[in-house]
């Protein structure tokens, strides 16, 4: 009787334990059926202050230590767990009392991750963001993050500061309701504002005898030449002249040449959504041109990822590409340093056949990385005065450089790496150097400083972009605009339909899978979707956004 | 110290049977409590994880904003619904999935019973045990890894393009992947070297349950092995059969779209946008809960009925069916 009782009361804690874990797994992953909390409607105070009376810079921002949740996606160039084994981080906590306790996003790419956790409905104090740009006004409206205007008025004297000596920069991030859902990483400098431009081996074209492309057809004769006369020197027509990974970036390059862009940008005050132009179906026929002559890589479809393109530039390969100058150019370089020729110089954009010539591949003051503050937070005041430092001189010091005299010194006023970084004893590329020490100016919350990129950058680099940026029309591309809740709810349908639609289409056209006679039907089918919505949509916040300046 | 054990000491109890129905039933709960108590867990187990997950489906009918809740969010009727019947893609998607499903039926599903019936015949252990293990290994790969191969031998310059330009089959290499009208038959073929020997193992273990004595009294009918396997084998694993499909037809409209996600592009989603991949960009990539929501109710709306057709089918004709 004895064992049977016991056996009993086994089963039974058995069973508790069972239903204990169930309740509690629940809990975690059915979150979605707990109705979240309302969204946040406290706002600052005055006599809300804050009970600790910090010294004249404000720091520390608390008296007792303060853990702040901040959500991040893994960046592949980061050797560390966390990303508090970052120097700057560390000093940042040292100043301010507040540690960050990173909440790494699960996925594979940003969006997906980013997605997983907005349809959570729980979001950490903090949420940093690659495109926060686009998707904080969205995510504001339905009650996610909080609107940080009066916040900043009160509480961040730095940023606040920004954004009246930049007015750019604050229309920028305001919505038409007056509200400003995130903190945007700056970039005051034009120089910072060039981002992928067209890069070409030099050695080849020296090898060849050619000068840089400078229009269409120089394009076209060049990639000819690196098709035909065998730069590499196997003795085997193995080039690839033009490689990419998307038909994106071969036509926000090649694109304007032609008056046309990938998507979006204004003619004489209209804005214009480049696929129903006639200028569009020119330059893709342009590409199908490279791409039927076995110019353009005819796999850029299949190899959509970077370390494809990495593999075809670093086996002598690659001829010409379009990218950026520290992880395409500086990289590069790095890997093929024992190549006895290897260089890649940067051209200016190329002119079309009417005399176009434009670089449309440029930043904003404003980019696309952001931090917002969610509206669930306890601690909205710490975290906007947190963030508040990144905007400060010592802030911007520590977000692009690191601290000194352990990444940098200060030579004559300019802030200079040391030999650590650049020359890193543990092998590391000089990417994932930089980024051991510090968080980078143009990936974060903070202001880019030309002086960071410009020592990352190599000698070509810098040529490149002071040309380049000479091509620069802020009054053709399209300025980043924030979108009301309702005008999101009419645009992001139609433009998943069309987006869907355009990149089947038009890599078809490219790829000569479809007749150009098909394109009268591809415009017209693109207007049935309902562009002429999104359109007028995109015209009124363009309107209203000039209207603002 | 089994259950058995503790039953055993408890008396039966007859002649309880004329008495009230609901008596009954408690007596018989009360005497396997042990058995009824280790239930619980599997029934909570559906209860939090199978049902209640389904109350999510409302918002199917609702614009869902994840930050007020399932509950909290508006009420929109079947404009999500209305909106993807009405949408530029609906009868791509449907085509799409339909026939994959179907190509996958007519060709993956039969081959695992050859493959058994084949194995069945070889005398040669050795030879048979090698033969099953290779043909188990690519189950066991990651299927992201199976898909880069895939990718790989594809290749313009990949292992297939280089054999059947050897040969002369063609003058230039195919891409493959860049082809629509390539897609369904990679998808098909692959998966069928995939998952051929590891769908076989069901079907050897019917095989192994049929009684030897009917063959040897085939065999002293003067049966072939052809007419043994015609009819001995094949009468003996249908009813295996009939489930199986039944269980296939289940999940017909839900294609393995992990591994379309990671085969296709651009250029092939003439070919290869299914319901499920179509869900996946709509839902996970831009965020459109409540329309893939509705999407994949109207999915699941679809299997549940082809699931019960087929059920009543095959409890007609063949005699065989899950309920």
């Amino acid at each position: 009787m004895k064992s049977k009782r016991f056996k009993l009361s086994l089963i039974l804690s058995l069973v508790l334990v069972l239903i204990l874990s169930a309740c509690s797994g629940s809990g975690g992953s059915g979150s979605t059926s707990n109705p979240a909390p309302a969204p946040s409607t406290q706002t600052p105070s005055t006599g809300e202050a804050p009970a600790q009376t910090p010294s004249e810079n404000g720091l520390p921002i608390v008296s007792s230590p303060l853990k702040l949740k901040t959500w991040a996606v893994t960046d592949g160039n980061f050797r560390g767990k966390d990303y508090n084994e970052k120097v700057s981080f560390q000093k940042m906590q040292e100043l301010t009392n507040i540690e960050i306790e990173w909440v790494m996003g699960s996925g594979a790419n940003g969006p997906e991750a980013f997605n997983l956790l907005m349809a959570s409905g729980q979001l950490p104090d903090m949420v940093w963001y690659s495109n926060m740009m686009s998707e904080s006004s969205k995510y504001g409206a339905l009650g996610a993050f909080v609107d940080l205007a009066p916040y900043i008025d009160q509480y961040a004297p730095n940023f606040k500061k920004i954004l009246e000596e930049n007015p750019d920069v604050a229309r920028m991030i305001t919505t038409p309701e007056g509200k400003i859902f995130h903190f945007p990483q700056i970039n005051l400098d034009e120089y910072l504002h060039v981002q992928m431009f067209p890069q070409v081996r030099q050695d080849w074209l020296d090898k060849l005898g050619l000068a840089q492309p400078e229009t269409t057809e120089d394009w076209y004769n060049v990639l000819k030449a690196f098709k035909t006369q065998d730069p590499n020197g196997n003795n085997q027509a193995d080039e690839i002249p033009f490689v990419s990974v998307n038909l994106q970036n071969m036509m926000r390059n090649f694109g304007p040449a032609f008056g046309t862009d990938w998507e979006f940008y204004v003619k004489d005050g209209q804005v214009k959504f480049g696929p129903i132009e006639p200028e569009y179906k020119e330059a893709l026929q342009y590409l199908n041109r490279l791409y039927s002559e076995g110019l353009i890589d005819p796999n850029y479809l299949v190899d959509t990822e970077f370390k494809f393109l990495t593999e075809k530039v670093t086996t002598d390969r690659a001829g010409a590409w379009v990218g950026w100058s520290g992880s395409y150019m500086t990289s590069f370089t790095d890997l093929m340093k024992d190549h006895p020729t290897f260089r890649i110089e940067g051209t200016v954009p190329p002119k079309g056949p009417n005399g176009t010539q434009r670089y449309g591949y440029h930043g904003w003051p404003v980019g696309n990385v952001g931090i917002a503050v969610s509206s669930q937070s306890k601690n909205i005041v710490e975290a906007v005065k947190w963030l508040d430092f990144q905007y400060s001189e010592e802030g911007i010091l520590l977000n692009n450089f690191g601290v000194e005299g352990v990444s940098y010194d200060m030579v004559d006023g300019y802030p200079t790496f040391k030999d650590v970084v650049f020359n890193n004893p543990d092998g590391l590329s000089s990417t994932e150097s930089l980024l051991s020490f510090t968080i980078g100016g143009g990936s974060w919350a903070t202001i880019g400083d030309r002086r960071y990129q410009e020592q990352y950058d190599i000698e070509q680099a810098v040529e490149a972009k002071a040309k380049v940026s000479q091509y620069i029309d802020y009054s053709v591309s399209l300025p980043p605009l924030t979108f009301s809740a309702e005008q999101n709810d009419i645009i992001v349908p139609i433009l998943a339909d069309i987006r869907t639609f355009r990149d089947e289409y038009a890599n078809a056209f490219v790829m000569g899978n479809r007749s150009f006679n098909d394109y009268d039907y591809f415009v017209e089918q693109i207007k049935k979707m309902g562009i002429d919505k999104v359109l007028e949509v995109y015209q009124s916040v363009y309107d209203e956004y000039m209207s603002r300046s | 110290m089994s259950i058995q054990a503790v039953n055993s000491k408890k008396p039966k109890a007859p002649g309880h049977l004329s008495k009230g129905h609901r008596r009954t039933t408690f007596r018989e709960i009360m005497k396997n409590r042990s058995l009824y108590i280790m239930l619980i867990p599997v029934v909570l187990y559906f209860i939090l994880f199978q049902y209640k997950p389904m109350y999510g489906a409302v918002i199917a009918f609702k614009d869902f904003n994840p930050f007020v809740g399932v509950w909290d969010s508006k009420w929109v009727g079947f404009k999500h619904f209305i909106s993807f019947f009405e949408s530029y893609y609906f009868w791509r998607l449907l085509r799409n999935t339909v026939l994959l499903s179907v190509l996958n039926l007519v060709f993956a599903f039969p081959a695992a019973i050859i493959l058994a019936l084949l194995l069945n015949e070889v005398k040669n252990q050795i030879f048979k045990r090698v033969v099953q293990s290779i043909s188990y290994l690519p189950h066991f790969i990651s299927l992201v890894v199976v898909c880069g191969m895939i990718i790989d031998f594809l290749q313009p310059d990949g292992i297939i393009n280089r054999m059947i330009t050897a040969i002369g089959l063609v003058e230039e290499p195919i891409s493959f992947l860049i082809l629509p009208e390539w897609f369904r038959t990679i998808f098909v073929a692959s998966g069928i070297w995939q998952g051929v020997g590891w769908s076989s193992i069901i079907f050897l273990a019917a095989l192994s349950g049929i009684n030897p004595s009917l063959y040897e009294a085939a065999v002293v009918d003067g049966a072939g092995r052809w007419k043994q396997m015609l009819n001995i084998t094949l009468p003996g694993i249908m009813p295996t059969i009939v489930i199986l499909l039944i269980i296939n037809i289940g999940n017909f409209m839900v294609v393995g779209y992990d591994k379309i996600i990671l085969l296709y592009n651009p250029a092939t989603y003439e070919t290869a946008d299914v319901i499920g991949s179509f869900v996946y960009r709509r839902g996970v990539l831009e965020a459109n809960y409540s329309f893939t929501a509705a999407v994949g109710l109207f999915n699941s709306v679809i299997n549940f009925i082809m699931l019960i057709l087929v059920n009543q089918v095959a409890k007609k004709k063949a005699e065989t069916s899950l309920w």
